[in-house]
């Protein structure tokens, strides 16, 4: 069952609205000291915390530094509910792709290999390295890219073998498919992708770097699936690894990638981990010192929220701060842009023509656009 | 070939308090070449995904030729994309991603062969077929991605601003090609821009958007002469109209508009309307075109109704015209554009005459032009 259709069945059960949200462990050990604990609640699965605004949040898995948690509010239940919900978690069996009976063996083997990186995932094994026996005859210890693909579309059937051979397709040269969850998979693609492109003839100083490189292929690689598969995906692509001994940490870098890159950047479907550094550092902020901090920096002044002011700074940061070419992509004139920066300054004292307010800004609305989405 | 019906479409992405597309109705005629311009944020890109079948529709009905495709995936809607980021397949090369489409729809390699090569003579990219993409300019690339597009031969061609990656020269040979090629191939081309220019010379109709909603559907000529609100007439056009302030008033027969540096009278046919929509005694905005102001005596003599004194802040003599930045007419400075001969210089105060067939006057409420609802 998908985490779509179990929450759908239990706010019908509870008749009460329930959110799933990834938190960060520090704000899991935080709301569970506030409780007076003198040390913080394991984020055991069913494990339950009351926190604050008359909510309840239970653990559901924990992940890297981070934990999966449904939090409801407190007074739709009963205390028996509350322990029914809690030993529910805790004895809720974790989705795994069902391992197909007259399959390939590669793919009953790939489904095999996808299980046990859940497995290591959900264990928090980031380490570990893949058991001899699911390396694919040592193909895993060859080093391979890793895309990790996540779909917007229901799972449809037979999407194994079609999304594998559109695969092989488009890298000319067979690659692995892992199933992981629902809607997921980890492609490793050959590494001879970069090293076709460093033999082809350039001219000097037009070198693409390894990190452009696998930019440009993660993008043609969405391009195509878009177009030529079941429509929109999300997709990541990381540097080259050894997949024997790395699998798992890279699954859970790129898995995290995709989720803050959906998160920070709504409207974007190629993520990449090199570029969402400062996304990272404001994600792992626990959720009320983010809203803390919003709060006091709005007091300020609602400008910033305004949406005509919002859509200014968010152009005027992507084309570097430059005054002319964001005048020219809002299709205003020099002078209103300015006015409107001059207005915002006026307002909060922020001048984002200044570097240290600009960074300020920056931040404000990257912290915005995940208040705004409770 | 086929027409894009679009029906009450709208898009509202979860957790945003207002919908992204709002209640767009539009029937796009086989092989028509529809532009879809607006302001960053204002729907136009959404709209083109939800047709692509890459953003789901959150209500509403669209239709490629008679054909319900709300459901249908991108691959099945006999669509092609370009996108601004050309989104190449950097390991083939130019010859592998024109024909990887077809060889997945299982192409006979002889077709493939002739559609690559024939879109390659169209595009002038014979000569780049073993080349990969990272070898190309800008400009070869965005002709790639267009022959992956052609060599489909597809019922509607999606172009998200192809052109906004390239240089100003580049762009302006493109936007011809790019029309030339769709007239030639007679192919449904929906297409997507920022940019005025490329919209005005390229689109069989335009479609203005702001904020979700049409704001205006028409052809360019239509677009720039009658718009029907501040918006539209702001921006299309540049440099863009300018809009005064003032207060309509009837004086000896006639409707005349007043505000600080201008006392001008509406022709009869406009006056008229302003009557007919008891605007008179009230406080409107007037736009007038920067092209539609005139220095030469013949104009000035012959317009006695329409004359201004401005002063002369800044001029710009761009060759072929000037632009003058006025000062004294109403309270924000006023662009008008003359013959480049013209002897105005920065400093001097001009008499200039105001054509008043082609001025607007818009609702100082509503903001519609009043003489075009």
């Amino acid at each position: 069952m998908s985490t779509a259709q179990w929450k759908e069945q239990l706010e019908q059960i509870l008749n009460s609205p329930l959110r799933v949200l990834r938190i960060d462990l520090q704000e899991w050990n935080n709301a569970s000291l506030e409780q007076g604990a003198l040390t913080p609640l394991e984020a055991v699965p069913g494990a339950s915390l009351n926190v604050a605004g008359g909510r309840i949040w239970y653990a559901v898995r924990m992940e890297r530094a981070h934990v999966e948690v449904i939090e409801l509010e407190a007074d739709a239940l009963s205390e028996i509910e509350r322990r029914l919900v809690g030993w529910t978690i805790e004895n809720m069996k974790p989705v795994k792709p069902s391992i197909p009976h007259a399959a390939q063996e590669a793919e009953r083997q790939a489904v095999e290999l996808g299980v046990w990186i859940t497995d290591q995932l959900e264990q928090g094994r980031l380490d570990n390295e893949v058991p001899e026996a699911m390396t694919f005859g040592g193909r895993l210890f060859s080093d391979m890219i890793p895309f990790l693909l996540v779909s917007e579309h229901e799972r449809l059937r037979n999407t194994y073998a079609e999304l594998e051979k559109l695969l092989n397709s488009f890298f000319i040269e067979e690659v692995m498919l892992i199933p992981l969850k629902e809607q997921e998979w980890l492609i490793l693609g050959p590494m001879s992708l970069l090293s076709d492109a460093e033999n082809e003839d350039r001219s000097e100083g037009d070198e693409e770097t390894p990190r452009e490189l696998l930019a440009s292929m993660c993008s043609g690689l969405h391009g195509m699936l878009a177009s030529e598969w079941v429509g929109e995906c999300h997709l990541a692509v990381g540097e080259p690894i050894g997949p024997a001994k790395a699998i798992v940490e890279t699954t859970s870098l790129l898995r995290e990638t995709v989720f803050l890159g959906r998160k920070f950047h709504v409207g974007e479907n190629v993520h990449l981990p090199w570029m969402l550094h400062l996304e990272r550092l404001l994600g792992s902020i626990p959720e009320s010192r983010r809203a803390e901090y919003m709060e006091q920096l709005l007091n300020r002044s609602d400008v910033l929220l305004e949406p005509e002011i919002l859509m200014t700074l968010e152009t005027f940061f992507r084309l570097d701060c430059n005054v002319s070419e964001t005048a020219k992509k809002l299709y205003i004139h020099r002078n209103t842009l300015l006015y409107r920066l001059d207005k915002l300054k006026q307002e909060t004292g922020l001048d984002v023509r200044m570097f240290r307010d600009a960074v300020l800004v920056k931040i404000i609305l990257l912290l915005y656009k995940v208040t705004k989405r409770k | 070939m086929a027409g894009v019906r679009l029906e009450h479409i709208f898009k509202k992405y979860p957790g945003s308090e207002t919908a992204s597309v709002t209640d767009f109705n539009l029937d796009i005629k086989d092989k028509e070449f529809l532009v879809l311009v607006g302001p960053s944020g204002c729907g136009k890109s959404t709209t083109l995904r939800m047709i692509a079948g890459l953003e789901e529709i959150s209500e509403g009905k669209l239709f490629i030729g008679e054909r319900l495709v709300n459901d249908v995936a991108p691959k099945d809607r006999d669509i092609a994309m370009v996108f601004q980021s050309y989104a190449l397949y950097p390991h083939m090369n130019v010859y592998q991603n024109m024909a990887f489409g077809l060889k997945l729809r299982k192409f006979k390699k002889a077709d493939i062969d002739k559609r690559v090569r024939d879109a390659a003579k169209i595009l002038d990219i014979e000569h780049l077929l073993d080349r990969k993409p990272k070898a190309l300019s800008g400009g070869q690339r965005q002709r790639v991605a267009l022959g992956r597009a052609i060599v489909r031969e597809p019922q509607v061609f999606l172009m998200d601003e192809p052109l906004s990656n390239l240089d100003a020269k580049l762009r302006g040979q493109m936007r011809a090609e790019i029309s030339k090629l769709t007239k030639r191939l007679e192919t449904t081309t929906i297409y997507v821009t920022h940019d005025q220019i490329e919209a005005m010379t390229m689109g069989d109709r335009i479609v203005v958007m702001k904020d979700g909603f049409i704001q205006q559907t028409a052809s360019p000529e239509e677009l720039y002469n009658r718009p029907v609100n501040m918006f539209v007439a702001g921006f299309i056009g540049a440099p863009s109209m300018n809009f005064i302030k003032g207060t309509l008033s009837e004086q000896g027969g006639a409707i005349r508009f007043k505000t600080t540096g201008i006392d001008v009278a509406l022709t009869e046919g406009r006056a008229q309307i302003v009557r007919e929509k008891g605007l008179v005694g009230k406080e409107a905005i007037m736009g007038i075109r920067p092209e539609d102001f005139h220095d030469e005596p013949v104009f000035i003599e012959a317009s006695p109704n329409s004359v201004v004194n401005a002063h002369v802040e800044v001029s710009e003599n761009l060759g072929h015209e000037k632009y003058l930045y006025l000062n004294g007419l109403g309270t924000e400075t006023v662009i008008a554009r003359v013959d480049g001969r013209s002897t105005v210089t920065d400093g001097i105060n001009v008499k200039l005459a105001i054509d008043m067939n082609k001025v607007h006057m818009f609702d100082l409420t509503t903001e519609l032009n009043v003489f075009e609802s």
